[in-house]
C-alpha cells in the first residue's frame, strides 16, 4: 500500500479524505476545484459514503454544518469566491463548535478575478472568514503529497479541538500532477458525544447551537473558545525550515510559492549568499516560534507571497521589528518566477553589504 | 412582429468572433431574444458562466450594448439595480419621463435553476421592469460539465456518474418555467433556438410587457451533450417534438402552447443522437427508458391541460 502513484492534487486530496474516514462531502463546481468534486462523486458511494452536489456553496457548507452536528467527518471544497459565500456557514461552525474541514483551491481575486492560481485568500484564512471571533486551523501544503497528508491531519485536528480546519491551496497544486503515497485508510474514529445523534432517554439532550442572548454567556463561550486557541497556538504551530542555521536572509513563503522561493534560496546559494527558507505549514497558528527565532539570528527577512501583501503582516508581528521584513509577490494570478525571487534575495544582499561598509 | 426579411435588418447585438464553442446554442438564444428588443437601448446583465467568459475576455467585449457582470448568483439582482437606479432617476427627473431603456439579464440552468433562484424570485416578485432569460443546457458546462437541477434524468455528468449504482442522474429536472409562472408575473415563457420565430416573437412581447418578464430558452450544448457542433439546432427540434421541452407561454396567467405537436415523437428519437445518454440504451436499461418516456409523457400532459384549461 505504500507504493507511489502518480495523481492531480485535487484528486489526491479528495482520496485522502476518504481514507480518513470523511464519508460526507458535499460540493459545488468551481474553477479550479472541480476535479475533486468529480472525484469524491465517483469514489464516494463505493467508499459507503455520501456525495452530493448541493444548489449553491452557501447550501453545501451547511451540509457540513449538519452533518458534523450528527458526528460525521464532513468536508466541502471550493475556490475563492466560494469560499465567500461559505463564509457565513464557516462562522457559524465555529460558533456551534464543529469540527469539519474545508479545502479552498485558490485563484486570484477579488471578485471574479480569474481562475489562475493565487495565495490572495490568506487574510480571509486567517483573519476573517466570516463574522464575529474565531479562527481556524488553516494548513498550507506545497506538494500533492502534502495535499494528501494535510488532509489527513486536518479531520484528527478538527476533531481534537472542535473546530472547522481548512486546507489553504491553491489552483497550481490542484491542477498539478506528482508521485503521491496515500494514507493507509483509518479504521477508528473518535468518539464524539456531544453529537446530536438523539438521546434515547439515556442522557440529557445535547445541544448544537451558537446563539446566546445572554451577553454574559456569549462573552463566557467566546473566552472559552480563546483558552482553546491559545492551547492551539502553543501545540499545533508547524514550519518547515531549509538552511536557515547560518542564513543572513530568511525567506518566508507558504504553499506554491514556498517552491519557488526553495529555487531561488538555491540559486542565491551557488551565488554564495547565506539565505534561508521557512515554510509556514500552519497558518493559523502561525509559527511565531520559528520565524522570531530566525529574527534573532537572521539580518533581514524577505516574505514571497502570490498576492499584494498578507501573510507579510503576521512575519512582522513575529519579528517585531528586531530586522527588516521585506515583501515581494505577483498577484492576480501571476506565479512569480524563480529568477525574480533571487533578484529579490540579491537587492537585500547587496543593501546588507552596503549598510556594513 | 417583424419578419425574416425585417429581422435580418436589424443589428445583431452580440457580435461574431466571441469564443463560445462551433454549435453552441446561448449565443443563438441571446441573438434571436436581443432580436425582440427591437431599436430600444438595451442593458445587459449576465451571470457568471460560458456565455459570460467566452464574451467578454478582457478587454475583449463581444456585446455592442452596455453590459454588466456580478457574481454567479445574483445576475437578476444586479439587473434590479441598475433598473431600479434607472426608475429612480426618472422620478427624480434626471432621465426624461418618456425614455425607453429595455433591461435584460442573461443566465445559463445553473445560475438560474440553482443559486440564482433566490435572486430571480425577489426580482420577479418585486416586479422590475425587465427579462430575465435563461439559456438551458442543462448541467454546469463552464466548470466541466456538472449536473444541475436541469440536468434530465439519465443524464450523464461529471457529478451524476453512470456506473453500477446509477445510470446518470436520479432525479427529474425541475420545472423552473412554472415556477416562475406561479410567482403571477405578467409573462412567462418556454421556447427553443429550434424555433426562431416563437423564440423572437416571445421576446418582443416579454420586452413589451412593462414589468417582470421570464424566457426560459432551450439551448444544447454539443460539449457537454456529447453530440457533433452540427446537430444543435436539429437536437433542440426533437426535444419539442418529442414533448421533451413543451412550447408556451404564460400571459397574465393564460397558458397557451405557442407551438402545436401534431404527431409526438418517442423520446428516444431525443436521447439517442446524444452521447450523455448512451448508457440508456445498454441492455437491462428498458425500463428506465420507459420511467423517462413516462416522465415526459406525464410533464406534457399536465402543459397541455393546464394550456387547455384556459
Amino acid at each position: 500500500m505504500t507504493e507511489k502513484v502518480l495523481m492531480k492534487g485535487n484528486e489526491a486530496l479528495a482520496e485522502a479524505a476518504i481514507r480518513a474516514g470523511c464519508r460526507f462531502f458535499f460540493g459545488y463546481p468551481i474553477t479550479p476545484q472541480t476535479e475533486l468534486a468529480a472525484y469524491m462523486a465517483k469514489r464516494m458511494g463505493k467508499a459507503g459514503g455520501v456525495y452530493l452536489q448541493a444548489e449553491s456553496e452557501i447550501a453545501a457548507i451547511n451540509m457540513v454544518y449538519g452533518a458534523s452536528a450528527a458526528g460525521k467527518r464532513a468536508m466541502t471544497s471550493s475556490s475563492s469566491p466560494g469560499i465567500s459565500l461559505k463564509g457565513e456557514g464557516i462562522s457559524y461552525m465555529a460558533g456551534a463548535d464543529l469540527p469539519g474541514v474545508i479545502i479552498n483551491v485558490q485563484r486570484g481575486g477579488p471578485g471574479l478575478g480569474g481562475i489562475q492560481p493565487s495565495q490572495s485568500d490568506y487574510f480571509q484564512a486567517t483573519r476573517a472568514t466570516g463574522h464575529g471571533d474565531f479562527h481556524l486551523i488553516v494548513l498550507a501544503p506545497s506538494t500533492v503529497q502534502e495535499m494528501t497528508d494535510y488532509v489527513f491531519r486536518a479531520f484528527d485536528l478538527a476533531d481534537e479541538y472542535r473546530m472547522p480546519v481548512m486546507i489553504l491551496a491553491d489552483g497550481m497544486l490542484g491542477q498539478m500532477m506528482e508521485p503521491v503515497v496515500l494514507p493507509e485508510p483509518k479504521t477508528e474514529l473518535p468518539e464524539k458525544p456531544w453529537a446530536v445523534t438523539g438521546h434515547r432517554g439515556e442522557r440529557p439532550h445535547n445541544v448544537v447551537n451558537s446563539l446566546y442572548l445572554k451577553p454574559e454567556e456569549l462573552e463566557d463561550t467566546n473566552i472559552e473558545r480563546f483558552e482553546r486557541y491559545e492551547r492551539i497556538k502553543a501545540a499545533e504551530q508547524r514550519a518547515e525550515e531549509y538552511l536557515v542555521d547560518d542564513a543572513d536572509i530568511v525567506v518566508v513563503a507558504f504553499g506554491a510559492s514556498s517552491r519557488i522561493a526553495r529555487s531561488a534560496v538555491n540559486k542565491a546559494r551557488e551565488k554564495g549568499i547565506k539565505v534561508g527558507l521557512i515554510r509556514p505549514i500552519t497558518l493559523w497558528p502561525f509559527p511565531v516560534n520559528a520565524i522570531g527565532a530566525a529574527a534573532d539570528r537572521a539580518k533581514a527577512i524577505l516574505t514571497v507571497e502570490m498576492n499584494m501583501g498578507q501573510m507579510v503582516e503576521d512575519v512582522r508581528l513575529a519579528v517585531c521589528g528586531r530586522v527588516p521584513v521585506e515583501f515581494f509577490g505577483r498577484a492576480g494570478g501571476i506565479i512569480p518566477t524563480p529568477v525574480e525571487t533571487l533578484a529579490a534575495i540579491e537587492r537585500i544582499a547587496a543593501s546588507l553589504e552596503g549598510g556594513a561598509r | 412582429m417583424a419578419n425574416l426579411k425585417e429581422l435580418t435588418h436589424r443589428e445583431d447585438r452580440l457580435a461574431g468572433g466571441h469564443r463560445l464553442c462551433a454549435g453552441c446554442g446561448a449565443s443563438v438564444a441571446v441573438r434571436q431574444v436581443l432580436l425582440g428588443a427591437g431599436e430600444d437601448p438595451v442593458v445587459v446583465g449576465c451571470a457568471t458562466g460560458c456565455l459570460e467568459v467566452s464574451t467578454t475576455i478582457y478587454p475583449y467585449s463581444s456585446w455592442k450594448t452596455p453590459f454588466i457582470h456580478n457574481a454567479f448568483e445574483n445576475a437578476a439582482a444586479t439587473i434590479s439595480g441598475v433598473e431600479a437606479a434607472f426608475a429612480g432617476l426618472k422620478r427624480a427627473g434626471k432621465i426624461d419621463a418618456d425614455k425607453k431603456v429595455r433591461f435584460v439579464a442573461f443566465g445559463g440552468d445553473g445560475g438560474t435553476y440553482d443559486i440564482g433562484l433566490q435572486a430571480l424570485s425577489g426580482a420577479m416578485e418585486r416586479g422590475h421592469d425587465m427579462v430575465y432569460v435563461c439559456y438551458d443546457n442543462g448541467a454546469y458546462m463552464n466548470t466541466g460539465i456538472q449536473r444541475s437541477s436541469a440536468t434530465p434524468k439519465g443524464a450523464w455528468a461529471t457529478t451524476s456518474e453512470v456506473g453500477v449504482a446509477q445510470a446518470g442522474k436520479r432525479q427529474v429536472r425541475k420545472d423552473l418555467t412554472a415556477i416562475i409562472a406561479a410567482h403571477g408575473v405578467p409573462y412567462a415563457a418556454q421556447a427553443s433556438i429550434s424555433h426562431w420565430k416563437d423564440l423572437t416573437a416571445k421576446a418582443e412581447k416579454a420586452f413589451n410587457t412593462p414589468g417582470p418578464a421570464f424566457l426560459n430558452v432551450f439551448a444544447p450544448c454539443p460539449r457537454g451533450w456529447r453530440i457533433p457542433s452540427s446537430m444543435t439546432v436539429e437536437i433542440a427540434k426533437l426535444a419539442v417534438q418529442t414533448g421533451f421541452w413543451p412550447v408556451y407561454e404564460v400571459e397574465d396567467g393564460v397558458w397557451r402552447q405557442t407551438v402545436r405537436v401534431a404527431n409526438k415523437k418517442p423520446i428516444e428519437e431525443f436521447l439517442k443522437p446524444q452521447g450523455r445518454f448512451k448508457h440508456l440504451f445498454a441492455p437491462g436499461n428498458e425500463a428506465l427508458l420507459a420511467e423517462i418516456q413516462a416522465d415526459v409523457d406525464r410533464a406534457y400532459e399536465g402543459v397541455l391541460k393546464r394550456c387547455a384549461a384556459e
